[in-house]
This record gives C-alpha cells, sequence and structure tokens, in this order.
C-alpha cells in the first residue's frame, strides 16, 4: 500500500469516479438499497403522515375511514408553534456556532498536541453523555439559579451547549487523527508554511468529519429537551418541547403526526444538503486540493 | 491554530492547554463539579461517614444484576446490528455518486429527524398489534405478525432504527478519508472485494468504527423512551429502571449508585477509545 | 422583580416572545403535566374566571409533559429554596407532595392546613391523604371493554366474575404497569383489596408496615401471576395509561382498566368507537384518585399561588370540575348544590375508594416489578 501513499485522498480524479460510473450504467445496488430503506425507513413514516390526516382510523382498515385537515388546522393556528419553531431555530444555531468555535480547536489540540493530562481531559468528556442527568439537577439548577439564568434563552443556550461538548470534541478527533500525516510532512518539506499545510492538507481531510459533527449537533440540539425543559421553563419552549407535550400521553397522534410531518420538508432538504459535504467528493473537489 | 501548530512543533504543551481551555473550563463547572457531588453523594453520608451499602445491595440484588445484564446484552445486540447494516451503505454511498446515492442517503439519515417517542409511536402502527403490516397481511388473507411490541425485540428493533443516521454518519466521514484512487489502483491489481474491505479500508477507518461503538454504548446505556414504551415491563434496561428508582421510589440513593455504575461501564468503554487514539497518535508521530 | 429584569435583558430581543408577559402586574406561574383535557380546562375555564376575580394577575398555563419535565423543575424548586432563588414555579396542579425526596422535611410544599384557605374545610376528608397536597378534583378508575366482543349484560359485576373472565378469554385483557399510570395501579390495588378483605381503610398514609405488606402483597402477588398467562401476549404490560387505550382501539384487546375521565374523552374525540362499555364493578369499586395541587413555600407569588387554591374549591370551580371535566369534586357534595348533586347521582359515586400514596405506593410499585413482571411464559 505504501505505494499508493503519495497519491492524496481528497483529489479523487474525476477519471476514477467516471471509470465506476462506465462500469456500472445502472445502479442496481442503489436500487436495492433504495427499496430496502423505502419499505424500512419510509413505511413507518408514511403511516405517520396518514395519521396527521386520518381523523377515524381503526384496524382492520387499510386507509382511515375519515380524513381531514382538522388536526393541521389546529395545530398549525396556535400561535406558540410558529413562535416555538424560531426560537428553537435560534437557540440551536447558536449553540452550534459557539461549541464549532470552542471544540473544534481543542479537539486539533487532543489530537495532535501533548499537554499534561490530555488523556485524562479527553476522557473527562464522556461524562457530559455518561452520567444520567437525573443525578445532576439539583446540583445544575443551583449553577443556574444563583446566575439568574433560569428561563431564559442564554440560560438554554449554555446548557445545552455544555450537551454538545462529547460530540463536537471526540468526533473532530477521530478526523484530525486519520489526516495522513505523511502529507502534511512531505508539504512541510517542500517549505509550505504550517498555516498552509493546516489549510490545504489537514482541513480539507477532516472536513466531512467536521461536517458529519456539527449535523449531529445540530439536530441533537434541536431536539433536545431534558435540559430544555429545566432550565427553560416557564419562559422558553422550544419546538420539541412542544411536540412533546402533544405527542406524549396524548390520546390522539394525530397532533404529534401533524408537527412531524411539518419538520418533515426542512429536514429532507438539509439531508440533501449534507449530501453535498459529506458525502462523495462534490466537496474535495469544491476545495481543489 | 497557526499558534498551535508552531509550538506543536516544540511541544505544544501551554498551547494545547490553552486550546482546550474553554471546553475543559464548561466541563468542569457544569458536569464534572456534580458528576463529582453525585458520586460521593452515595458512599459518604454527613454524620454517618463511609459506606458502600448501597453497592453492595445492587450487585447482591438479583433484580438488579438481570436488569444490568439485560442492557449488556441489548447494548452489544444493538450495536454490532447498527454497524452491520449501516457499514453496507456507508460502502455503496462512499464510492457512488448520482441522484439515486442521494436518495439512499437522504432516507438512511431520515431516522435522525424522528424524536423517540414519535419513532415508538410510527413503531406501534406499523409493528405493533393490529399495526398496517397486521392490517396489510388480514387483508391478504395471511396469518398475522407474532408482534415484535412489548417483547425484547421490540427495543432492540426501535433502537436498531432509530440508531441507524449516527452509526452511518460515523462510517461514512471516517469513509471519507479512503481515497477513491487508492481502491481503484488495489481493484486493478486484482485485489477482491473482500480483500479491498479489510486490507485497505479497514485499517484507515479503525477510529472511526472504535468511535461509532464508542457512541452507541454511550446511546444505549441511557437509553429511555424506546426501550420504556416498546419493550417488556421486566427486566428493564438501565435507563428506565434508574428513572424509577429515582421518582416512583422516590429513593435517589439507590439511583445515583445505578447511574454510577452505569457510568463506569461506559467509561470503561471511553478508555478503549482513548487508548486508540494515543496509539494512533505514537503510530504516526 | 430582578429575575423580569434580568431576563428581558438577557434574552436576544424578540427571541424569548413570551418575555412581553412581564407586563402583567402579577404573573401567576401554574405548571402542568397532566393530559391536554386539563391544560384546555385551565386555559378555557379556570384563566378567564381567575383573572376576571383578581385584577392585575395573570395566570400562566405552563405545560410541562412529560412529568419527567415536571419532577425536574419540582427539583429546581428545591435547589431553589436552599439557594434562596425565585423557583419561578408558583403553582402546580397535580404534583404527589412526597417527591422530590426530602422536600417536605425541607419545608418545600405549603402546608394547606395552616393556609388558611377560605374552603379548605369544604374539602372531602376522604381525598386528603396529606396537609401538602390540596384535592381539587378526582377520577375513578373502570372497566373499559369493547361491546362487539363482550355483550353488555355479561360485563364482570365483581372481581370474581372478572378473573374468570380473563382466564376464560386468554390475551384479551391488558393492565399497564402500575407506577406508569393510575388505571394499571389501581387494578393492582384493587386486587390488593380483593386478597385483604375489601376493606380499603386498611390502607392508610401512616399505617405502613412490612410484616402485614409482605403478607398481605403476597397474596396479591399470586392472584396477579395466576392471571398473567391469559393476559395480553401472556403477561405484557402496557407503559401507561394511554398505550391501553390505543391497544384497546385497535382491537388487539377486548377489555382494559381505564380512568373515568379519559376514557370517556376518547369516545367523545372518536379515539375510541362508540360502542365502548364501561362498568364499575359492585363488590368494591376500583380505586379513584385526586389529583394533589402543591404550592412551593419559596413561590415569588405564594399568596396569589393560595388564592387560586382557594379559587379552585369554590362552588363555582368545583361545579366546573364535574360539568366541563367529567371529574369528580374536590369538596364534600354537602358544599355544591342540591341540584348538581341529583343531577349525576347515577354517574358519580359519592364516595371513592382510594390508596394511599407513599410508603404503599412504593411496596406495591416496587414489588410489583420484582414479583409479578418478570414471570412471563413466552412458550
Amino acid at each position: 500500500m505504501t505505494d499508493l501513499a503519495p497519491i492524496s485522498p481528497f483529489d479523487a480524479s474525476p477519471s476514477a469516479v467516471a471509470r465506476i460510473a462506465r462500469r456500472a450504467p445502472v445502479d442496481w445496488t442503489g436500487i436495492a438499497f433504495l427499496t430496502g430503506l423505502a419499505v424500512v425507513i419510509l413505511l413507518p413514516l408514511v403511516v405517520t403522515a396518514v395519521w396527521a390526516f386520518a381523523e377515524v382510523w381503526r384496524f382492520p382498515a387499510i386507509v382511515p375511514q375519515r380524513m381531514g385537515l382538522g388536526y393541521w388546522q389546529e395545530t398549525l393556528s396556535r400561535h406558540d408553534v410558529w413562535q416555538a419553531l424560531w426560537l428553537s431555530l435560534s437557540i440551536t444555531t447558536t449553540v452550534t456556532v459557539i461549541s464549532a468555535a470552542i471544540c473544534f480547536p481543542a479537539a486539533y489540540a487532543f489530537a495532535r498536541l501533548d499537554f499534561p493530562g490530555r488523556n485524562m481531559l479527553f476522557l473527562a468528556f464522556l461524562s457530559v453523555q455518561a452520567f444520567p442527568k437525573f443525578g445532576l439537577i439539583i446540583a445544575t439548577a443551583t449553577i443556574f439559579l444563583t446566575l439568574h439564568l433560569i428561563g431564559t434563552f442564554w440560560g438554554v443556550v449554555l446548557i445545552q451547549l455544555v450537551g454538545t461538548l462529547l460530540y463536537m470534541i471526540w468526533i473532530p478527533v477521530s478526523a484530525f487523527q486519520g489526516v495522513d500525516r505523511r502529507l502534511e510532512e512531505a508539504a512541510r518539506d517542500v517549505g509550505a508554511s504550517p498555516m498552509r499545510v493546516f489549510w490545504s492538507i489537514t482541513l480539507p481531510q477532516a472536513l466531512p468529519t467536521l461536517f458529519a459533527a456539527i449535523l449531529i449537533t445540530f439536530v441533537n440540539t434541536f431536539y433536545e429537551t431534558d435540559a430544555a425543559w429545566l432550565i427553560g421553563l416557564p419562559n422558553v419552549r422550544t419546538m420539541p418541547m412542544v411536540m412533546i407535550s402533544f405527542i406524549n400521553n396524548a390520546l390522539e397522534v394525530q397532533y404529534g403526526a401533524v408537527l412531524f410531518v411539518f419538520l418533515w420538508v426542512p429536514s429532507f432538504l438539509l439531508m440533501l444538503a449534507a449530501r453535498r459535504v459529506m458525502g462523495a467528493d462534490a466537496f474535495a473537489k469544491g476545495f481543489g486540493g | 491554530m497557526i499558534a498551535a501548530l508552531r509550538s506543536g512543533a516544540m511541544g505544544g504543551r501551554l498551547s494545547g492547554l490553552l486550546l482546550v481551555a474553554l471546553p475543559v473550563a464548561l466541563l468542569i463547572w457544569l458536569v464534572l463539579w456534580p458528576v463529582l457531588q453525585a458520586m460521593v453523594g452515595t458512599v459518604y453520608f454527613p454524620g454517618t461517614g463511609f459506606s458502600i451499602a448501597s453497592y453492595t445491595y445492587f450487585f447482591t440484588d438479583a433484580y438488579s444484576l438481570r436488569n444490568l445484564w439485560l442492557t449488556l446484552w441489548v447494548t452489544a445486540l444493538t450495536s454490532v446490528l447498527r454497524v452491520v447494516v449501516a457499514m453496507p451503505i456507508a460502502l455503496y454511498l462512499r464510492f457512488r455518486t448520482g441522484s439515486i446515492a442521494a436518495l439512499v442517503q437522504a432516507l438512511a439519515l431520515f431516522p435522525m429527524f424522528v424524536p423517540s417517542v414519535l419513532v415508538a409511536y410510527a413503531f406501534i402502527r406499523v409493528l405493533g398489534p393490529n399495526g398496517i403490516v397486521d392490517t396489510v397481511l388480514v387483508a391478504l388473507h395471511l396469518p398475522k405478525l407474532m408482534s415484535p411490541y412489548l417483547t425484547p425485540a421490540g427495543p432492540i428493533i426501535g433502537l436498531v432504527w432509530d440508531g441507524l443516521p449516527l452509526t452511518l454518519l460515523l462510517l461514512l466521514s471516517g469513509l471519507g478519508r479512503v481515497s477513491i484512487a487508492s481502491v481503484d489502483a488495489a481493484r486493478d491489481l486484482g485485489a477482491g472485494s473482500w480483500t479491498l474491505f479489510t486490507r485497505i479500508i479497514l485499517p484507515r477507518i479503525q477510529s472511526s468504527i472504535i468511535v461509532t461503538l464508542a457512541f452507541n454504548v454511550l446511546g444505549l446505556f441511557s437509553a429511555f423512551t424506546l426501550p420504556f414504551l416498546l419493550g417488556p415491563a421486566s427486566p428493564e434496561m438501565m435507563g428506565p429502571y434508574m428513572q424509577r428508582t429515582f421518582s416512583d421510589n422516590a429513593d435517589p440513593l439507590n439511583a445515583t449508585t445505578q447511574a454510577v455504575i452505569t457510568f463506569a461501564f461506559c467509561a470503561a468503554f471511553g478508555l478503549i477509545y482513548v487508548r486508540a487514539i494515543a496509539k494512533g497518535r505514537k503510530g504516526t508521530a | 422583580m430582578n429575575r423580569r429584569e434580568f431576563l428581558m435583558a438577557g434574552a436576544a430581543a424578540g427571541l424569548v416572545a413570551s418575555t412581553r408577559f412581564a407586563a402583567a402586574a402579577t404573573r401567576l406561574d401554574m405548571y402542568t403535566a397532566s393530559d391536554a383535557n386539563i391544560s384546555d380546562f385551565f386555559n378555557n375555564v379556570v384563566k378567564p374566571a381567575f383573572e376576571a376575580a383578581n385584577p392585575g394577575t395573570e395566570l400562566n398555563v405552563v405545560i410541562a409533559r412529560p412529568s419527567a419535565a415536571l419532577d425536574a423543575v419540582a427539583q429546581r424548586a428545591l435547589a431553589a429554596l436552599s439557594a434562596k432563588a425565585d423557583p419561578q414555579l408558583d403553582f402546580i396542579e397535580q404534583y404527589e407532595p412526597m417527591l422530590p425526596a426530602g422536600g417536605i422535611e425541607a419545608g418545600l410544599w405549603t402546608d394547606f392546613q395552616k393556609a388558611d384557605l377560605a374552603n379548605y374545610g369544604a374539602v372531602n376528608k376522604l381525598a386528603i391523604q396529606t396537609a401538602y397536597g390540596l384535592p381539587y378534583r378526582g377520577s375513578q378508575v373502570l372497566l373499559a371493554y369493547d361491546a362487539t366482543k363482550l355483550p353488555r349484560e355479561k360485563a364482570p359485576k365483581t372481581f370474581a366474575d372478572l378473573a374468570a373472565w380473563i382466564k376464560a378469554n386468554p390475551g384479551q385483557f391488558i393492565y399497564n404497569r402500575p407506577d406508569k399510570g393510575g388505571s394499571g395501579f389501581n387494578f393492582v390495588n384493587r386486587v390488593v383489596h380483593e386478597v385483604s378483605g375489601r376493606d380499603p381503610l386498611k390502607f392508610k398514609v401512616d399505617n405502613f408496615d412490612q410484616a402485614t405488606a409482605d403478607d398481605v402483597l403476597g397474596k396479591a402477588w399470586a392472584v396477579l401471576n395466576d392471571l398473567a398467562p391469559s393476559l395480553y401476549e401472556k403477561g405484557a404490560y402496557t407503559a401507561g395509561n394511554t398505550a391501553s387505550l390505543q391497544l384497546l382501539a385497535q382491537g388487539a384487546v377486548t377489555m382494559i382498566p381505564a380512568w373515568s375521565d379519559q376514557v370517556l374523552q376518547a369516545i367523545a374525540k372518536g379515539v375510541l368507537p362508540e360502542n365502548t362499555g364501561l362498568v364499575q364493578l359492585g363488590d368494591l369499586a376500583l380505586c379513584g384518585g385526586f389529583s394533589q395541587a402543591v404550592v412551593p413555600t419559596n413561590a415569588a407569588h405564594r399568596d396569589a399561588a393560595l388564592k387560586l387554591a382557594d379559587f379552585m374549591l369554590t362552588q363555582e370551580m368545583q361545579t366546573a370540575v364535574i360539568e366541563k371535566l367529567g371529574g369528580f369534586p374536590g369538596v364534600d357534595w354537602s358544599n355544591l348544590p342540591k341540584a348538581l348533586h341529583d343531577k349525576y347521582a347515577d354517574v358519580i359515586p359519592s364516595s371513592i375508594p382510594t390508596f394511599p400514596s407513599g410508603e404503599w405506593t412504593k411496596a406495591v410499585q416496587d414489588g410489583w416489578y420484582r414479583n409479578v413482571a418478570p414471570n412471563i411464559s413466552r412458550t
């Protein structure tokens, strides 16, 4: 394999892609995957979506006995749903941006630099996810109470920011770890400055993983409720808080189904966008090596 | 970053500490300190002194041990299933472009946007008793499905479904570092698919696989909603068990003890990841 | 009011739109984790009436479902008590005052007996479990069944009938885990009553004793384990009241225990079909329960919260509980108009057996997990 090393992994040559494409004009594997996923992923979602329009649907009917837009009207005419959506997007964006700003440099340090307590500190981030929240409620609440952050936008941002630390450090560390060091050394040998090495060798290789971390963080933060309940109530009500209070222990599945379908479209677009940066080679080409 | 790189050459002790300072400070202030307080609270009691009675109770209580055991095997099985399901999709997505691949990816990542409560509802409506699968089977005059709802298989199916996107994303981002050119070159030299996978792809995504497993273990150990809504009443997974001990039994001491024990298991797995990272660093340094 | 100011300054402008409420003189933060019918009741019935009676006070109904969210808020109030901070919580419409652990000892909840509520004397004595919770509405568990599969005249009238029916119709009955919802819990409690001589008064908040518990509960587990193989999936238990109702709605089971108000609402909304039968056991009714409202002692608007508590006990609100909510009153029937009593006499029993919270409840719930839940045969 050593003889292959000099080939930069990110300049997946268009010819290579074309060669694969030529070999398989019809993407049978893709169609097989698509069919499988359609059944496994889409079927439950479609059933949920149909519920959003169903007013009465009882076994053994294949389609609902009575359909209507009643639940849609009732849900979407609520002022708080729109307010919550906007609030959620603001909080989530703020958290993700701050988290990336403080965590990515830290992840780089953990992956590349040597400093006292490195392994210990790195391992310690585990406690963000591994220790159940209920044991920490009183202590956390006390801290936020003394700072007068209960029920505020920034209080929720702070508590959710802490929740992102693990993903935003551990995932990028594996990215910086996986960067081919020989390429960096080669670039440095031919006289590239450290900054140029970072921008044109290290970052492009790590970027797909960094995007994965950002995407995971964004979505997880958007749907996070445990911390948001504790710190946000009674003033801050995010979208999933509204959703869960509709869904949980509600006799009608419809409210939840409506809100869920309502969030479908933006999610699907986000997914397709993610493909551009994370998926095959579109991204690498964009950066041009 | 520039400073980091420069001093990286000189040892980087100080700049390393500076770069990690902010997240570490947040961590100590809002997580480590409260966690430490909680842990100490399970062994030290003001006025009476030290006692490990709650730990002794846990490890001698057959019911608690059965719950721990269930959590361990559900975690192991679910993690393996997730990787086994996600890996072929990830490989396909890495080496294919085009609109079908884009759709496959969008679909496979979709469960990420579905909150667990809704997964449970969808599950009940589809695979549950007299759900849509039963409805279709009955319409075709076939016997009804043995519903996995409220059986041990219920939460596992739900968890695999729910966790597929995270696993896929992490594997895919790891595969991003495997160059198509190197795979192509090896194939031109006559390497078969299996050889390609084990010799060229696997070694490059090792750290991604380990981080995937680590996150799976973390998430599964504290999984609450799906085991609770879809699984049998007993044995319980640690997530619902801790919650029940804490609020229904109003027993924070034993609940925190259970939390510390789960935490220890997760930390053990975390250690494997940290060691892998340390090894990788030495290997390339 | 310094937290309100802070809130205004701290939140990015326009992001926390609800801060505009800060304009009201007093905003009473009332929390509920109950189902939608209760939060609707507070928004549509209680709020306008209370605000009209108390000008300058605004009732802010905060929905905190699931109950874990409410637990977090109660814990936060306990933390606020020792930090001497504002818990941002004035009133919880229904909460177990025994929680959070150590709360009562720390003085978290207001003692209603000493709170000088004008209407406290009217409260139904049997409904009072503790001085820290104010019972203002009640409901009862009964059996709901699919009348297309079980003719109304054949519905069980005694516990023995019920047990016989369950065994004769394997797979057609399910109850939820007792800690996850009152319908399953009170079914289990009915078994406890059955094996201890059908006298609900034997169990009181303060008379728990381990020896009696071992004896009585041991017998109850035997009865439940005997029924288990005849339950849905040979001993499966749903995760809550709603999950049981859904199995009934899907036609997967024929009979479940259910809360009266919830099942009536489900029928009204079309979740359950019109031909759902309801029956109460005649030898001893299934238990009911009363919602306990609590007020933290450190609430920023404790006086207004106590006014609300008192207001909930007025004839006007108690009548609304019966007529608008389909619940039972928290006050004694003697304090309500005779005409109302006569109108509902057939539907609502004047006394409801209850099961004490605290030690007995814990013993039943945890004991059930350890002794009944694991005995499942999948063969």
